[in-house]
């Protein structure tokens, strides 16, 4: 990511205004806060993935899946707290998305993304297969459930957590990795970057990463996994919500998780069409518009106002391009 | 136009330009061929799984065509292909709603398919056709609104259509066969048959395939390149109505009904090869008769791991062949 | 005053205050949430989009009673208000839509919410929060054998394994030496029914041939229904929602198989859908099935209360349904007897009502559902947490997609 001030004022006041808001809202609004956070931990995960190396996956909903069945089954069946089930999902992603990684090498462009929409479309199918074990369709229940005010509080502090550990990762000699890596291969690997085990390496840590929110988007469903809830539609909302971020801004990431979380509840009191189908058609319909208005994101959106004469924004100059 | 005999394909392919066709591969399909040949005379059960999954392979065939002529003619992938089809399919039953004969509305549908998607096209995925995840996610819109509108204005309950080719079944022995199911297939091998001709012997589909391939060069020898698009996508959509209205009669009516066959679509069109319309056939038809047999003979692969296996086939398939059975490597000069 | 005064009257002045906030915050709680003078706030959450939207008639038909209710004089004088929220059958959002109702809008009662994995999503959390979970559209029966653990969830139509029940009691009965081949979805909704199946013929469970499952994305049956031909079954049960159910019959013809019997099952046997299928070229000799609703379309009934009360209530409530109930589809009936029932528990639940009342009043019912067949009533009490178990046979008669469901027999009971 960017070399900016950890102490910078603006995200010193988005913090606090964060840490605040469950005071002022209601249970249920605290609610939509959470999946803002487990959105943004998600997109953060896939723009690591797509953004810094540029592999395109249309499967991260799997990995949520898989992260949120995990602890959905530790806490079922072995009680476990809820807070540990979220590292256990984390390394247990990391090893699926590092499983994944490396057959994907063989794949390159649209074929990675059909490869991984089949990863995304087939996952949900094997929980109906060992319907025993993993509840099938009506779904598993952990041992507890949380307030919507704790679930806030652990989603916004994982996304910070998260959020360093993206920064460190990408500040040093991997993320250099990275972008040579998306910038182009070959000259990539003549440069001694070796290319399976960094392009691996992304998959795994974006895919620990969307695990990360997976169990955390359970814990918000009350503690219930079910397969609907992991539709191929959720793995196509990710990558709307990391192309509506744009690479390399924070703030970006922030948009496209808001966008992706709040807009189907927001359009579904549309009265234009009818409640039922406005959500669909308004939620399709600002999704292409943003496409085609701001191909490059929010971010490229703040790129391009910070190049306006006068205009200070946070997003610093993001490094080696 | 003769009769089709299942096995000419081999000659056909061995004639077309398409230079994916390793010997490997025609042999290897052959002796499939074979097998099944040889199933079918010896069991009954066999042979009715074959038939019955050669005609879900045709529904499969038919929409995987417009993937592979979108791909082919513009490089994108278009997620939104399947409900393209279901709306031009709701339109169709629209026109029958409003008494027009069902044949009449059929290639009413058609026409009114070529401009809607040579419209989206132009409208929609022109301005952001540089890149590819731009391109996906406003086909994912497309999928997402075109939905949302089809169930705003026709509802979402199940209706019904005539179906084109009548319920008669034949029978050859103890194996049936319903003209639905010929007539799909009939269809399909049409539809590859006027596709081949398009690329190989005529001028618009030489400047498509050029517009595809180096969109600069074409420019420069005058080749519309833009318009080649909007004809690609029109085209595609053509062939989507064609793919829905010959899956109506299979999953019916409603709003939901080719988004499971898309997948299935997707699944055979890359096997097959991206590029290779011919390809999507075979790959549909291929995967269409193996789920069945799979599902019939091997009792670990119960229903659920029906969609995992068609993937696992795609992805073991693309291990070894990278760009399908028929598919190419095409060498980009940078 | 004096300096003692001064205290006094302050003192005095403290206790009135105390005295006012106490009585506010005794009296803010007397009425539940979502009654007021004039109306109640009830709610539900219902695919009126994605894969399930084909049931969305049954809010539309539930809005329509309550609409005519209003019409009557409401509930005691109190006016409905029903708010219908959009899950589309995925739980990760029906949780945060709850929420809503229970915590933003601050329903009285979650109503009719449709599915059983929605609301199993909720069930928790609506028991904790003591709000009722009442008359829920899903035939588990998790919510009839619960009502200890969680008091404020019941349901209303007849569970699944109670009707697969029936129909393999209905076998056993009147089909000895039958071959059972069965189709199956493979979810919890097709398992339950098989399980209730193999209870219902007890010994005879052994002469089940072939049971097939078979997958929602799954674009052709062919294979599976080959497979029950080939084990040579000549009974043929379908546990299939809507659209598959159609797919199967049609595909058993059109693979030339002929089953003696045909069962489909309660939800899938809509009349249109059996024309639909006889359309596309099934044949519906034999097909049997069961219901517990007044029938739209079956003369005999024309004249029942329920039915004229139906067709009048749509026709002027929810013209858009009136095509729809014509033709015979039982959802939209269903919409209205659930609606009634609830209008009923409402009246119940004392002068001002309040949710324990609510609940008290659906755990002692013992009324005829004028929309329900008849002689089918809602009883429910302390042992027995199923509002509706009893079912009728139903044959279709009459010539392919010009016929008809035409009850016969007795009434069969789907638990104990």
């Amino acid at each position: 990511m960017k070399r900016f001030s950890v102490a910078h004022p603006l995200l010193v006041i988005g913090a606090l205004v964060i840490a605040l808001l469950p005071f002022q809202m209601s249970g249920y609004h605290t609610g939509l806060g959470a999946h803002v956070a487990i959105f943004f931990i998600a997109i953060l995960g896939l723009n690591i993935l797509t953004g810094y190396t540029g592999q395109i996956s249309i499967g991260h909903g799997a990995f949520m899946a898989i992260g949120g069945y995990t602890t959905a089954v530790m806490s079922h069946y072995h009680h476990t707290n809820l807070i540990l089930t979220l590292p256990l999902a984390f390394a247990i992603a990391f090893c699926f998305g590092v499983l994944v990684g490396i057959p994907a090498l063989r794949f390159s462009g649209v074929y990675l993304a059909l490869a991984t929409f089949a990863l995304a479309v087939s996952v949900p199918q094997f929980t109906l297969k060992f319907s025993s074990f993993l509840g099938g369709s009506n779904g598993l229940q952990t041992s507890t459930t949380k307030s919507n005010a704790w679930i806030y509080g652990v989603s916004w502090s994982c996304a910070a957590i998260l959020y360093l550990v993206a920064w460190l990762v990408l500040r040093g000699r991997t993320g250099r990795a990275f972008r040579a890596i998306r910038d182009s291969e070959v000259a990539a690997a003549a440069s001694g970057v070796t290319l399976p085990i960094y392009k691996t390496l992304a998959f795994g840590i974006s895919a620990a990463f969307a695990g990360v929110a997976g169990s955390l988007f359970v814990i918000a469903t009350n503690g219930f996994a079910q397969p609907n809830e992991f539709a191929v539609f959720l793995s196509l909302t990710l990558l709307i919500g990391a192309a509506v971020a744009g690479l390399g801004s924070l703030w970006g990431i922030l948009v496209g998780a808001v966008f992706v979380a709040l807009l189907p509840t927001v359009s579904a009191d549309v009265p234009l069409i009818g409640s039922s189908h406005g959500q669909d058609v308004v939620f399709g319909l600002i999704v292409i518009v943003i496409m085609l208005l701001l191909p490059t994101g929010f971010a490229g959106l703040l790129y391009r106002l910070r190049s306006l004469p006068g205009i200070r924004t946070p997003v610093e100059k993001e490094a080696g391009g | 136009m003769e009769a089709v005999r299942r096995l000419n394909y081999r000659e056909r392919r061995a004639n077309r330009i398409g230079t994916g066709v390793s010997p490997a591969v025609v042999i290897a399909l052959v002796a499939a061929a074979i097998f099944l040949l040889v199933g079918s005379l010896l069991s009954p059960i066999f042979a009715q799984q074959t038939v019955a999954g050669l005609a879900q392979g045709a529904v499969f065939a038919s929409l995987a065509l417009a993937l592979v002529l979108i791909y082919r003619a513009t490089e994108v992938i278009n997620f939104a292909q399947g409900e393209m089809a279901m709306a031009t399919t709701y339109f169709a039953y629209q026109l029958t709603l409003w008494h027009v004969s069902y044949w009449w509305a059929f290639f009413l549908t058609l026409i009114i398919a070529f401009f809607f998607g040579a419209i989206v096209q132009v409208a929609i995925i022109r301005p952001v056709q540089r890149s590819v995840i731009a391109v996906v996610i406003v086909t994912v819109g497309m999928f997402v609104l075109i939905d949302g509108l089809v169930t705003w204005k026709w509802g979402a309950d199940l209706k019904f259509m005539p179906a084109p080719f009548g319920n008669t079944v034949y029978h050859v022995g103890s194996v049936a066969f319903a003209r639905q199911d010929i007539g799909t297939l009939v269809v399909t091998i049409i539809s590859v048959v006027l596709l081949w001709v398009l690329f190989k012997f005529t001028k618009l589909g030489l400047a498509m395939r050029a517009a595809a391939l180096r969109p600069a060069s074409a420019a420069l020898v005058g080749v519309r390149v833009n318009r080649m698009l909007a004809i690609g996508w029109g085209l595609a959509a053509v062939l989507g109505a064609v793919a829905g209205l010959m899956t109506e009669p299979t999953v019916f009516l409603q709003p939901t009904m080719m988004q499971a066959v898309l997948l299935y679509a997707f699944a055979a069109a890359v096997l097959g090869g991206l590029e290779s319309p011919a390809g999507a056939v075979i790959g549909g038809l291929a995967l269409g008769v193996f789920l069945n047999l799979v599902g019939q003979y091997v009792g670990f692969a119960t229903s659920e791991l029906r969609l995992p296996i068609a993937f696992a086939v795609l992805l073991i398939v693309l291990l070894v062949k990278p760009h399908g059975l028929f598919g190419s490597k095409q060498v980009r000069r940078v | 005053m004096g300096m003692k005064g001064r205290v006094l009257a302050v003192f005095a002045g403290v206790i009135v205050i105390a005295a006012v906030a106490v009585t506010a915050a005794f009296g803010a709680h007397k009425a539940d949430p979502g009654v007021t003078s004039s109306s109640i706030l009830i709610g539900g959450t219902f695919p009126l989009t994605g894969v399930a939207s084909l049931y969305k008639t049954i809010p539309g038909a539930e809005a329509a009673y309550f609409a005519y209710v209003n019409d009557h004089g409401g509930v005691n004088g109190r006016k409905i208000t029903f708010d219908i929220k959009d899950d589309a059958y995925d739980p990760s959002k029906t949780v945060p839509l709850t929420q809503q109702l229970v915590e933003q809008d601050k329903v009285f009662a979650v109503f009719g919410s449709l599915g059983t994995a929605p609301n199993l999503a909720t069930w928790s959390y609506l028991n904790q929060k003591k709000v009722p979970q009442v008359l829920i559209a899903t035939g588990d029966s998790y919510w009839g054998f619960s009502a200890k653990k969680y008091p404020w969830t019941i349901g209303w139509q007849p569970d699944y394994p109670g009707e697969g029940k029936i129909y393999g009691k209905y076998i056993a009965a009147n089909q000895p030496n039958a071959k059972i081949g069965v189709l199956y979805q493979n979810d919890a909704y097709g398992k339950n029914y098989y399980a209730g199946l193999r209870v219902g013929l007890g010994a005879k469970k052994s002469q089940i041939v072939s049971a097939q499952s078979y997958d929602v994305t799954q674009t052709s049956l062919a294979q599976q229904i080959l497979a029950l031909k080939a084990a040579g079954a000549d009974t043929f049960v379908i546990f299939a929602t809507p659209s598959p159910t159609i797919t199967a019959l049609v595909t058993a013809t059109k693979v030339g198989w002929a089953p003696t019997a045909t069962y489909v099952n309660n939800v899938s046997a809509n009349r249109v859908f059996m024309q639909l299928a006889a359309s596309n070229g099934a044949s519906l000799n034999g097909v049997v099935s069961t219901s517990y609703l007044v029938s739209p379309t079956y003369a005999p009934q024309a004249n029942t209360v329920g039915v004229k009360l139906a067709k009048a209530i749509i026709g002027q409530y929810a013209p858009a349904l009136l095509p729809s109930l014509n033709g015979g589809d039982a959802n939209v009936v269903y919409g209205l007897g659930a609606a009634w029932t609830m209008v009923y528990a409402l009246q119940h639940a004392g002068k001002t009502p309040t949710r324990a009342g609510l609940m008290k009043a659906l755990k002692t019912l013992n009324v005829k559902d004028p929309f329900t067949y008849p002689g089918i009533k809602v009883q429910t009490s302390a042992k027995d947490n199923f509002p509706i178990e009893q079912e009728i046979m139903i044959k279709w008669t009459g010539n392919g997609a010009a016929g008809d469901w035409a009850p016969f027999g007795k009434l069969y009971s789907g638990v104990r």
